[in-house]
């Protein structure tokens, strides 16, 4: 399986949102709740953060709640391979503007399908993945 | 004299070896995590299992006194593998970590006590460093770690001072990151003279190098059957008779015992004590065969372990020579083969050694990519992960030609 696909690569060459709330201040006045949450990967010690923030708006299409939380912002930084890096990057992407409530109730499996939508070999499962845990487990704190 | 084998002819046993993908041929550079096994030694284990299956030590039939034998056969065989005085010595586990368990359990709960020291060093496997740290926790003793320096060795001053005083000192032979052969026996002496009990992990260092526990003077040594071309699930530790007979079991069960009776129970004699349930005689008995290939082996005849380990320096040597021409390669560990053995790791300056090592895997070259089980070497080194190409005596100067060439398409992916 050819794993370094173009997309691959290029999201490895230029990560998006990388970064973190601390380093680079939003831009003033879209105060909002910042949630973090960090994990290594355990057979070669890479670690990655995520940073999510958090906005409410007006929820305009149900009576249930007057407000609905979207993620506004998303940063995240680490040291990592190719695959650990593409795969942050892209489900950085992925999550900004994201309702809150949806990304909370998918399954591990489902964000992996939907935020990354590519796929490794067995032996480099836990890099792609390692990503989509952080973000699960920060968004159930 | 050379004392020498050809290592293309020897390959010629291994069957997994010839094993081709996408049309060809794979080039095994991951014998540190697991040799791979001669046919000897997988007829031995599939002959056992159609001849003699049984459970040994147990009942007084035919098959059950067969698989009996054998059992004391390996033990006969792994006893002058060692070097050890006695097969009371020899205890059959499953593997390296087991043994260190045994010990740190038995031996450790026993004899460390609060405020008691363990020394270390930087350069251990985990499985070298968590039972003694549960042990401390247990008892609150404390675990010192003894420092490495940059060009990979033992700092042999920090190592005396921090014996000093030290109850146990449990130290690796043979590095599995770094390759290092450290100085074990003036190591050993230097821990006994200040009264500690020395543990020697010899995972790494069985398969390449003539070992002799006698002559090396620890009170432990264990290493794991299944990386010097033996079958998995067929560990040892030797210990010293007179500390083994004063230790408590550690598994309990059946076979181990002497006597059962509702107030209480005996143990069985040495080694027995630290066998409990029915022993995996099948893979002590390809660990016997498995040394029997070793010691075969080289010219003059049956030169065994010392053309083993002549062999290990030539390729060593090569691969350091051919991986320095590499640009963007960093060698971690010692660049002279005489005081290297069976591996040499590196990282890929801007590549992340799991894209290395998939990248490698992509062009038939197998190798191991990550922290090797040696977190806090890695952190001292301050890299995260490293590639190591590790080898045994079916290696040859041409699989190292096949790992610089496959290397050649990191840059070609990574334009590094």
């Amino acid at each position: 399986m050819d794993i370094y696909k173009e997309e691959v690569m290029d999201h490895y060459e230029h990560p998006r949102n990388q970064g973190s709330f601390g380093d680079a201040p939003a831009k003033g006045g879209q105060a909002g709740q910042v949630i973090e949450g960090k994990d290594a990967n355990a057979s070669c010690g890479d670690m990655v953060q995520f940073q999510i923030r958090v906005k409410k708006v007006p929820n305009s299409g149900t009576s249930e709640s007057s407000e609905l939380e979207i993620i506004d912002e998303v940063k995240w930084k680490g040291i990592g391979c190719a695959i650990t890096t593409a795969s942050a990057s892209k489900l950085s992407e992925y999550l900004k503007g994201q309702a809150l409530k949806v990304v909370q109730e998918m399954s591990e499996e489902e964000l992996l399908e939907k935020g990354i939508g590519f796929s490794v070999n067995p032996g480099r499962e836990k890099c792609l993945t390692l990503p989509v845990k952080v973000v699960k487990k920060l968004l159930e704190s | 004299m050379k004392l020498k084998f050809d290592p293309e002819l020897i390959k010629r046993d291994f069957p997994i070896l010839s094993r081709e993908i996408n049309g060809k041929q794979i080039v095994y550079l991951d014998s540190g995590a697991t040799s791979q096994k001669p046919q000897v030694v997988l007829d031995a284990i599939s002959q056992y299992y159609m001849t003699s299956n049984a459970a040994a030590h147990r009942g007084a039939h035919q098959l059950g006194d067969e698989a009996t034998q054998m059992l004391m056969e390996a033990r006969r065989a792994v006893t002058r593998f060692l070097g050890a005085g006695s097969e009371k010595e020899i205890v059959f586990l499953r593997n390296t970590t087991e043994a260190i368990n045994l010990v740190a359990y038995s031996w450790g709960m026993s004899n460390i006590g609060k405020g008691d020291k363990i020394v270390v060093t930087e350069m251990e496997h985990h499985a070298n460093i968590v039972p003694w740290q549960q042990l401390a926790e247990r008892v609150e003793a404390s675990v010192e770690y003894v420092g490495v320096t940059s060009e990979g060795k033992i700092d042999i001053d920090d190592y005396k001072q921090k014996v000093k005083g030290a109850k146990l000192v449990s130290f690796v032979q043979v590095s599995n990151a770094l390759g290092t052969v450290n100085p074990a026996r003036e190591m050993v002496k230097i821990a006994k003279k200040s009264g500690a009990t020395v543990m020697v992990d010899g995972a790494q260092a069985v398969p390449h190098l003539k070992v002799d526990v006698s002559s090396l003077g620890c009170d432990f040594y264990a290493f794991s059957g299944h990386k010097m071309l033996g079958p998995g699930g067929a560990g040892v530790l030797w210990g010293k008779r007179e500390i083994l007979e004063k230790m408590k079991p550690f598994l309990t069960g059946g076979g181990m015992i002497s006597e059962v009776h509702k107030d209480g129970s005996s143990w069985a004699a040495l080694p027995d004590k630290f066998e409990a349930g029915v022993p995996d005689v099948a893979s002590y008995w390809g660990l016997k065969v498995a040394i029997e290939y070793l010691e075969k082996l080289g010219l003059p005849a049956q030169a065994g372990m010392e053309s083993v380990r002549e062999h290990d320096m030539e390729i060593v040597g090569y691969a350091l020579d051919k991986l320095n021409k590499v640009t963007n390669l960093v060698i971690l560990g010692p660049q002279d083969p005489e005081i290297r053995s069976g591996s040499v790791s590196f990282t890929y300056n801007g590549v992340h050694a799991h894209d290395v090592a998939t990248i490698l895997s992509e062009n038939n070259v197998m190798v191991r990519s990550g922290h090797h089980c040696t977190m806090i070497l890695h952190e001292k080194m301050g890299v995260a992960a490293s590639v190591r190409a590790s080898f045994n005596v079916y290696t040859t100067k041409s699989d190292i030609d096949s790992l610089v060439e496959a290397l050649g398409q990191v840059k070609k992916t990574f334009g590094k």
